[in-house]
């Protein structure tokens, strides 16, 4: 025997090939567990003989119901790959022959050890594959189209079909004969019954297909728009801001740029869909907040505690929130405002705080105490209050508060 | 003494540009991509500090932490992640984390937190106390341990502060007490976190995916 791995028999490679190969039962191949369409992918053979091989090997004796569980048991559940493997190596003429041969002798074993169950082995042999011949064939024609079964397609087909068929009458037969019980139901009855088998084996893989093929196409096109939606997203906001960055030329604006899009992203990503029954305090000052540093290019970072619904007095304190932030940024030099909202079933507060320049309030004239008096005048007349410290050198903290009224 | 930091991250430009930051002030113990690699290394590198990722493949921060933690209970995690989302700020906190920071912290921060950290104390962002005080201003729960599920009105006004975005040393000068004081309260909010009992704590923060 030639020594180069080249050399191997094909039936050589199959053995190696189930050997050495994981057998996995196949999650989207399955009857009843998936041990048939498993083994099937590793010998690289329809999955329809090693079934009809199985139920045969179960009436002689129950050795195929033993050989199932044990591959049950041992073999774990295929992830994805189950499928391929049979695409990739699709077993020779040989080595199904050798196959064939190897069953029909288990089976001859079986009967002289004397396992066996009565007569009735031998035709539902036949009548196993003789169905399987026509469901592996009706279900290669499926993958077409049905109307290509009906010009009964490749003339190999035909033949399969029609051998599959006889092979079947022929089971179905020896069986009738042999039980008396059947007889009586009455010709009828016996020409319905297989009238329904036959329908069932050239029909059933096509209805099979058609369903699989559905939920595919509409997993397919959820997918898709998905994809359609993301992309869409991202090309309006992440890459647009993008080239803004490149043309950017201060590394101050290059952050803002960067911290919106963040936001922006964050907020599409991970907001759940609310229903629109109105803003709260926490997302209004929020917003505020983008805006600011939009405009000053100075990063805002808002921490919010028990946010809700923003009700009536709201408005102003989101207002002067907004006020104050403008202030901070603009004038504070800080490198960060923080903003600290805090929510309770009485009060609204918020914390505007930069660690800037600050400024001594009482030696600021009159008539530029605008901005501040403005923040004031606003939380008073909502019924509010404002306070403000500051001294020069450590910065400013704004405190707003409102009663729920 | 050096402190010895290790990073896991599996976005391996943001890895390298923390291991630019980090080597002038640390020693580097070494640094994984891959949860698996990093526990090995961790535990046969011994680092005084762990700067973890949270989400990776294969478990993300938690898996690390959690494994790295029933052999070397002694390995301190820093948790580092672009997400802010409450559900991750907790659930690396109450695996073992002592801190918690998002990617966009400044470098000297960074540097800061990691000290902290190996110091023993725990680094609270303005978010995460914020987190902390919305999980804990809920009402009591029926079967509570008031040691553990509920915040003294000191811890809440330390919480506050930080929140506001006060360094911890501003803290201190604010409520006129010292810097050791404040972090005392720190670790046992942390510590509270970590070891309440509380159902809410879980439930709260996937109710709030966004803030």
């Amino acid at each position: 025997m030639n020594e180069a791995p080249t050399a191997q028999t094909p039936a050589e490679s199959a053995g190696y090939q189930f050997l050495s190969g994981r057998l996995t039962r196949p999650v989207d191949d399955r009857v009843v567990a998936g041990v048939g369409g498993g083994i099937a992918a590793r010998l690289g053979i329809p999955a329809a003989y090693v079934r009809a091989a199985i139920i045969s090997l179960s009436v002689a004796g129950g050795a195929g119901l033993i050989l199932y569980g044990v591959v049950w048991v041992g073999a774990p559940d295929d992830e994805q790959y189950g499928s391929i493997v049979t695409a990739e190596h699709p077993a020779s003429r040989r080595q199904q022959i050798g196959l064939g041969l190897g069953f029909v002798a288990v089976l001859l074993i079986l009967e002289s050890v004397g396992l066996w169950f009565g007569g009735m082995v031998w035709p539902i042999t036949l009548l196993a594959f003789g169905g399987a011949l026509v469901w592996e064939r009706s279900s290669v024609e499926s993958r077409t189209r049905l109307t290509s079964l009906a010009n009964a397609g490749k003339p190999r087909s035909r033949v399969q079909i029609v051998i599959g068929a006889s092979l079947m009458a022929a089971g179905i037969v020896v069986i009738l004969t042999s039980l008396d019980s059947f007889q009586s139901l009455g010709p009828v009855a016996i020409a319905v019954l297989l009238t329904a088998v036959g329908f069932m084996l050239v029909f059933g893989p096509w209805v099979l297909g058609l369903f699989n093929d559905l939920s595919k196409e509409r997993h397919a096109r959820i997918r898709s728009e998905e994809r359609a939606e993301l992309a869409a997203h991202l090309h309006d906001s992440v890459l647009q801001t993008l080239a803004l960055i490149q043309r950017s030329d201060s590394a101050q604006h290059m952050t803002t740029l960067a911290r919106a899009q963040e936001r922006d992203l964050r907020t599409w990503l991970f907001a759940p869909d609310r229903d629109h029954a109105g803003e709260t305090v926490g997302e209004a000052v929020t917003a505020a907040a983008a805006k600011v540093e939009a405009a000053f290019d100075v990063p805002i970072e808002v921490v919010v505690v028990g946010d809700r619904q923003a009700l009536g007095e709201s408005p102003a304190l989101i207002a002067a929130t907004a006020e104050a932030m403008t202030n901070a940024a603009e004038h504070s030099q800080a490198q960060q405002v923080s903003v600290y909202v805090e929510c309770t079933d009485d009060a609204v507060e918020a914390w505007i705080t930069d660690q800037g320049t600050g400024f001594d309030i009482d030696a600021v004239d009159e008539d530029r105490r605008g901005i501040t008096e403005s923040i004031v005048a606003r939380m008073r007349r909502a019924g509010g209050t404002a306070e403000i410290i500051s001294s020069e050198g450590t910065g400013t903290e704004v405190h707003l508060r409102t009663g729920t009224p | 003494m050096t402190i010895a930091i290790y990073l896991v991250d599996d976005h391996e430009l943001f890895l390298s540009g923390v291991r630019a930051e980090l080597t002038e002030r640390f020693e580097l113990a070494g640094w994984s991509s891959d949860v698996d690699d990093a526990i090995d290394g961790i535990r046969s590198t011994h680092p005084d500090v762990v700067l973890v990722d949270v989400h990776m493949p294969g478990g993300g921060g938690l898996a690390v932490i959690g494994n790295v933690l029933e052999t070397n209970p002694d390995t301190k995690f820093l948790a580092l992640s672009v997400s802010d989302a409450p559900e991750d700020v907790i659930a690396m906190i109450r695996s073992g984390a002592r801190g918690y920071v998002t990617k966009s912290i400044a470098p000297n921060d960074l540097a800061d937190a990691v000290e902290r950290v190996a110091a023993g104390d725990a680094v609270f962002s303005p978010r995460l106390a914020g987190f902390v005080l919305d999980a804990f201003s809920d009402v009591m729960p029926v079967d509570a341990d008031p040691e553990l599920d509920a915040l003294t009105p000191r811890e809440r006004e330390v919480l506050r502060q930080i929140a506001k975005g006060y360094a911890y040393k501003q803290v201190a000068t604010r409520l006129s007490i010292s810097v050791k004081t404040v972090e005392t309260h720190v670790s046992a909010v942390l510590r509270k976190l970590q070891l309440s009992n509380r159902h809410e704590l879980a439930r709260w923060a996937t109710e709030r995916r966004i803030v």
